[in-house]
């Protein structure tokens, strides 16, 4: 059975928003030709189709929307990790990523909570944004 | 009145068990033989085959794509077989096919079957399986996502907004299982059903889903017979007719569904099949939704207008929608009462939905029943399928 985490299985549109977690920023794909910011990254801006896409940085800054803590039933290669918290976080620039919520009890989570990114160590090509409480 | 295309004739089904030694053709030919014998129809009358796809099954999948199901059975008079993939939605797919063949001249009859075997598949790919099912391989799967989760988090979401207590969400497993309790072809057959005190002490899997409120895996398969609605009228014999259909599709990566415009698309395909059908919702006698977990019930019934806004949960706990309730609803008891079988519950739901509006539901025939509401939904939730079935034309 393989137990290794699984890797973000990447496209080569997304590569730089991995390339970012590297260097601990949280990178958002911004359409220059209609102002949105995307999430998760496209080809092109599924918004107005334009391939006039750059990255800003986020602040890291958002608000839980929703979570769930696991305790059981979990693939086993994640096993070890019980109890984990799998959340929404709506990003202060307007996107909303799956994430974990670490550093803290599961009690203390709750809808609504603000949250800040922390970047864990996957593998030297992975960093996975998670969050923590502020 | 609206003017249906297509209506059911005929239906098979075997219990829903774990019984690895039935095998998947044991179980399509009894399915598909019923089915074929309950339509009054001789077996080479069938010209159409399409299968509902049975899911994390690649050889059984790879059989019935190729068209080894009309070979089998010997259906001489088939004319083109194919299946159809949708996750929970495949069945829905597989009826709209089915009118396409009939309506082009391709088929006069056309046989749906489905199949799925859990019992022998490793456990661990079954986990597997519904880890990555619905799930989005970069932004999801890698932070330990899984389908629990996912409908962990939007019923926290929807508790928080709705207002809807634990108590009322574990009264949604004990209304299913009362229904399956009396379900001859459910895996909760003859079985007590669960109090509410008994889901809620049942342990955590992931917040706020007990284990109770969650699946069990289960094997089983189902078939139904479709022609024209003009031919099932000059049979003269009981049908389902589809009057009413609506979709909306949300999205295939969960994060990015948002829960209002899921609980708009419930609501506004609801209106829309309605509307075709030539009905309103005071006219629906069987609300037969498809949710896959208990969880997203309340929900569903408020936005149907079934139950009050912020007083879907509480209807469920009044006991409103369990069997001998006043408002009858999900008579199978969904795949927490049914036991799950992949894409084959929503396939049980419409063979459900003839089964009422035919009148053989035994127990749990609804009295008078002539018009059915069913949904189906794929994946995760990416979309949301409302028909309207009666049993007249």
């Amino acid at each position: 059975m393989d137990m290794t985490k699984p890797i973000p299985l990447t496209q080569p549109w997304t590569e730089a928003f991995w390339e970012g977690t590297k260097h601990r920023k949280l990178l958002i794909q911004h359409c220059r030709d209609c102002n949105s910011n995307i999430f998760y990254p496209r080809k092109f801006c599924p918004e107005c189709w334009s391939e006039n896409l750059d990255w800003i940085q986020a602040s890291g800054k958002g608000t839980v929307h929703s979570f769930s803590t696991a305790y059981d039933m979990v693939e086993p290669r994640f096993m070890e990790d019980l109890p984990y918290t799998l959340a929404y976080v709506d990003l202060d620039e307007g996107i909303r990523m799956a994430t974990r919520i670490v550093d803290c009890e599961p009690e203390e989570i709750e809808i609504g909570k603000r949250v800040e990114v922390t970047f864990h160590k996957l593998n030297d090509d992975f960093y996975l944004p998670y969050f923590k409480l502020i | 009145m609206s003017h249906g295309k297509i209506a059911i004739i005929g239906i098979g089904e075997v219990p829903t068990r774990i019984m690895p030694e039935r095998t998947r053709w044991d179980i399509l030919y009894d399915v598909c033989m019923e089915a074929i014998k309950d339509s009054g129809l001789h077996k080479n009358d069938i010209e159409g085959v399409i299968t509902t796809a049975p899911q994390a099954q690649p050889v059984i999948a790879s059989e019935l794509s190729f068209g080894k199901l009309p070979e089998e059975l010997g259906l001489k008079g088939c004319k083109d077989n194919c299946i159809c993939n949708a996750g929970g939605a495949g069945t829905s797919n597989c009826l709209r096919l089915a009118e396409q063949y009939i309506t082009s001249g391709v088929a006069k009859a056309v046989l749906i079957p489905h199949v799925t075997v859990h019992s022998d598949i490793p456990i661990e790919d079954t986990i597997n399986f519904f880890a990555r099912a619905g799930v989005d391989m970069q932004w999801e799967y890698p932070f330990g996502s899984t389908y629990n989760l996912i409908m962990g988090l939007m019923a926290n979401r929807f508790m928080h907004e709705s207002g809807c207590t634990p108590e009322e969400m574990a009264s949604v497993v004990t209304a299913l299982r009362s229904w399956a309790a009396k379900d001859p072809n459910s895996l909760f057959y003859g079985k007590e059903v669960p109090t509410v005190e008994k889901v809620l002490s049942s342990s955590m899997l992931n917040t706020p889903l007990h284990k109770r409120e969650s699946n069990m895996l289960a094997d089983g398969g189902s078939a139904m017979i479709v022609v024209s609605a003009e031919d099932a009228k000059k049979m003269g014999r009981p049908a389902a007719y589809k009057l009413g259909e609506s979709v909306r599709y949300f999205s295939g990566t969960p994060v990015v569904r948002d829960i209002r415009v899921v609980q708009e698309g419930l609501r506004i395909t609801a209106e829309e099949a309605l509307s075709q059908a030539g009905i309103t919702k005071e006219d629906i006698n069987l609300w037969n939704c498809y949710l896959a977990y208990p969880l997203g019930h309340p929900m569903m019934a408020e936005m149907l207008g079934v139950a009050p806004k912020g007083e879907g949960g509480k209807y469920f706990l009044d006991g409103r929608m369990s069997f001998g309730g006043d408002i009858p609803w999900s008579t199978i008891g969904d795949a927490p009462g049914r036991g799950h079988t992949g894409s084959g519950v929503s396939a049980a739901t419409y063979v459900e939905t003839a089964r009422q509006l035919m009148g053989k539901a035994g127990e749990r025939q609804v009295k008078n029943c002539r018009y059915v509401y069913q949904n189906t939904s794929g994946g995760s939730g990416f979309n949301n399928i409302a028909t309207i079935w009666g049993g007249q034309l």
